[in-house]
Parts: C-alpha cells; structure tokens; sequence
C-alpha cells in the first residue's frame, strides 16, 4: 500500500510527466488557453493513460515476456493503444452522447500523446505490479492535468497582462512554462 | 520469424475487435448521422455565437429541433446562401435568409474628447471600469479594439483618425460577439438592409445636454425628423430620437445633410471612407 503511494505522489508531484519528465508537451501550450479545455483534454488523457497502461501490462507480461520479444514493445504498444482508442471513441460514441460531446475532438487527438506511450514505457522499465501500472497511470494522468490547469489559469491572465508586442502570446507562455518547471523542481528528492 | 508473427497476430487481433465492437455494440444514440450531416454544412469555425458549444454543439440541437434555425440561426450560415440551401434541404424547412441577417453597428462617432491620459490595462473593460472611460462622452466607443480582437471575421476595424471602432458590413456575418464584448452597450445588431445609421449612443445625465459632451452627438433637434420627404423617420417622443423605416427610406441623404451634428451616416458607406487599422 506505502509502495502505492509512493508511486502515485511521485507520479503527480515529484517526476511530472509534463514539468519535469517532458512529456505531453503539445497539449501543454496547445489546449492550454482556456481553463475549461484544458481540464477536459487532461481527464481525457488521464482515462487513456490508465486503461492504456492496463492493457500493456497484460501484453507486456503474457505475450512479450514468455515470447522473449521485449525490443518490439514500442511497436506494439502504439498499435494496441491507438486501437484502444479507437475502440473506447466507437464504443462511447454508440452508448453514451453526454460523454462523446464531452470528450470531442480530444479523444482521438491523444491516440498520438507522447504522454501515453511514456506511461507504458516507465511502467515497462520499472516493472510495476499491474495494481501500480494503474497507480502510476493515474498518477501520470492527475499531475498532467493539474499542469494543464495551473497553466491555462496563468495564460488566461496573461491575455489581459500588458506584455510587449514581441513576447504576446505564446512567447510569455514559454518563460511561464520555464517559471512553473522551477518550481515543480523543488519537489526533487521529497521521496 | 516469432517477432512477425506476434506483431501480425497483435495487429488483426486489434483489428477484429474494432470491427466486432462496430458490428455488434448496439447503437443506443440516435440521430448522430443526421448531426454529423448538419456538421458538416456549419461554418466550423466555432464562435459561439448561437450560444451552443462550438458548431458540433449547435449541429446537434439543430437535428433534435429543426425550428431552432429561426429562433436562433447561424448567422454564417446566412451569408452563404449555398451553405443555406444545403442547410434547408438536410432539415426540411424553408428559409427566408434576408430578414434574419443581421449586422452589426457601432452607436459612436468617436469625437468625444479625451480628457485625462489612461495608461491601465489597454482594453476597453478595464477603462470602462474607471469612472466609465476617459472621454468627456461617458458612452463613447474608448477605441482600445475588444471587439477588434474577437471579431473571428476581421469585420471590426479601428478608425485611427477618430479612435473610434467601425464595422465592415461585408465582412460582417452578425454573430454578435462584439455586442456582448463592448463594455459601453455601443453595438447593436441591426438588420441588414440598414440604410441610415444613427451614430450616438448618449443618453442624457442629469440634464447635461449631449452638445457638452460631444461634437458629434445627437441634440434632439428633429432636423432629421423634419428634412425627410418619404415620411419614413418617425419621432420617439419618449427618447426623443428619431426611428428611421427602411423600407420608406430611398436613401436621398436629405436627413444626413440636414444633421449638423453629423450624427447620421449612410449605413451602406459606414467602413468605406475611413482610415481602417486593425489593431
């Protein structure tokens, strides 16, 4: 249970996919203009990451490993979370129309996030339990979107802040960024 | 060998499932075909204007209740009377485009004078909120270009010899984001045969007459009123200003003329003369 933990806290805080992992940096300035889509495209990536790690779990340990074809992971992890993906787009599409609405156009744009096939690499080279695989996934998932959220708050008043022509917009966004990774740094070494 | 035939296995196992899953998952949401039909007439570029979530939002109201469009219509759609007829023929229901099309009008000349230098946030919301701006004309257009900024048309521009902001009405597709952007109430959607513009937003203050505020604006004299030969300006005698009938009007410039405040403006020609700089 402790080990859980550990996992998850250094998931969201300690090794941020986004802060201090540098992953899933395109949605970072990309979705990060407005509160409310970046908190979407964050639980959208976060539902991706969990299940998609489950599932590589499950293909890690029971076709990979037996096989002895480890150097193909990255292959086959893209090919069977893209078709996840895909899946839970059609499945959800069918079944349920507040949450299709709700995901839109996010779901199929994270089939691609840098985030979800580093989420099932670190569980690979870390060897997590398949309990902790979820733990970490979620973790990962959590910590992105609270760096989607803090982030798209700041840029919201940044619109209205009186910067100089050159630096409106994305460019203040970078120094922003670099600002937020500072500080993200400070949890280094809490466990 | 083994690692090929793993990756194969992987691969048309993971294409089987997709096919099982659209095969035989029971499709209990009804009317997405219809909904992605209407998508794919709407403009896409998701203003927001309709007041639904993006176009798709809005595609789908529309397949649940067709009579939505006249309530509250896509004013792209309107421009676009191929988009139009499309429209028409995936709801089953005619339209009539040229009474629904709306533009939108700046009420201000922008001549009020400046009267203290304002160096604050350089948007029309924060200065409105210091003692509602810095001209002597407590409703005049502050030229800081909000509405410049969210025109997703490129219809708003910024008159620079008059600081004041002014519309394209070709550019224009009436969605009203400026109406609601303008911190001082200066836009209105007007319809789009407009011919004559009042340009004045002022309402009396404490019996201050508006010629104390601005050159410009309106000081209820009825010239206007008296100058047209076609009968088609009414007198509001309550808000003492004139109601222009676009329909009676045939646009002879006689009220423009008689204005000296030059309060009124040829609608068609508003945005044609002027020095226009986007900001």
């Amino acid at each position: 249970m402790n080990e859980l933990i550990a996992i998850f806290l250094g998931m969201v805080l300690i090794n941020n996919f986004v802060l201090v992992r540098f992953l899933g940096l395109c949605p970072f300035f990309g979705v990060s203009k407005k509160i409310g889509s970046a908190v979407t495209m964050g639980f959208a990536v976060t539902f991706v990451m969990t299940i998609a790690s489950l599932a590589t779990w499950l293909i890690r340990n029971y076709i990979l490993l037996p096989f002895d074809i480890e150097f193909m992971e990255i292959v086959i992890y893209i090919l069977v979370i893209a078709t996840l993906v895909q899946i839970i787009e059609l499945f959800i599409k069918k079944t349920n129309a507040a949450l299709y609405f709700a995901f839109g156009i996010y779901l199929p744009l994270i089939t691609t996030n840098c985030a979800v096939l580093g989420i099932t690499l670190i569980n690979a080279t870390q060897d997590y339990s398949l309990a902790g695989s979820a733990i970490a996934a979620l973790g990962g998932g959590l910590g992105f979107t609270l760096v989607l959220f803090m982030m798209s708050g700041i840029r919201e008043r940044l619109e209205r802040a009186n910067t100089p022509k050159a630096m409106k917009g994305l460019p203040v966004a970078f120094v922003t960024a670099t600002l937020l990774g500072l500080a993200f740094s400070g949890f280094g070494g809490m466990i | 060998m083994m690692p090929i035939g793993v990756l194969t296995a992987i691969g048309v196992a993971c294409g089987l499932i997709i096919f099982f899953v659209y095969l035989k998952v029971p499709q209990k949401v009804k009317g997405l075909d219809k909904t992605e039909e209407i998508n794919s007439i709407l403009p896409g570029m998701n203003c927001g204007a309709c007041g639904y979530p993006g176009c798709f939002g809005y595609a789908q109201a529309l397949s649940q209740d067709a009579d939505l469009i006249t309530r509250t219509p896509c004013s792209q759609v309107l421009q676009n009377p191929e988009s139009l007829k499309k429209l028409e023929k995936a709801l089953g229901i005619t339209l009539d485009a040229s009474a629904m099309s709306k533009k939108a009008l700046v009420h201000c000349t922008g001549n009020s004078e400046v009267i203290c230098s304002y160096s604050g946030a350089q948007t029309c919301k924060g200065a409105a909120q210091l003692l509602r701006g810095y001209k002597r004309c407590p409703y005049a257009c502050l030229g800081l270009g909000d509405c410049v900024e969210i025109c997703p048309q490129g219809a708003v521009f910024m008159d620079q010899g008059k600081n004041v902001a002014v519309v394209d009405s070709e550019k224009c597709t009436g969605c009203g984001l400026c109406v609601t952007e303008c911190p001082q109430n200066l836009i209105e959607l007007v319809p789009a045969g407009t011919k004559i513009a009042f340009l004045c937003n002022y309402k009396p203050l404490k019996n201050i007459p508006g010629r104390e505020r601005c050159d410009f604006g309106c000081i209820h004299c009825r010239k206007c009123f008296k100058s047209c030969e076609d009968e088609a300006i009414e007198w509001n005698k309550e808000t003492a200003l004139p109601e222009f009938n676009q329909e009676k009007c045939t646009l002879c410039h006689k009220c423009i003329e008689a204005c000296e405040q030059n309060t009124l403006a040829d609608f068609t020609k508003i945005g044609k003369e002027a020095e226009l700089v986007s900001v």
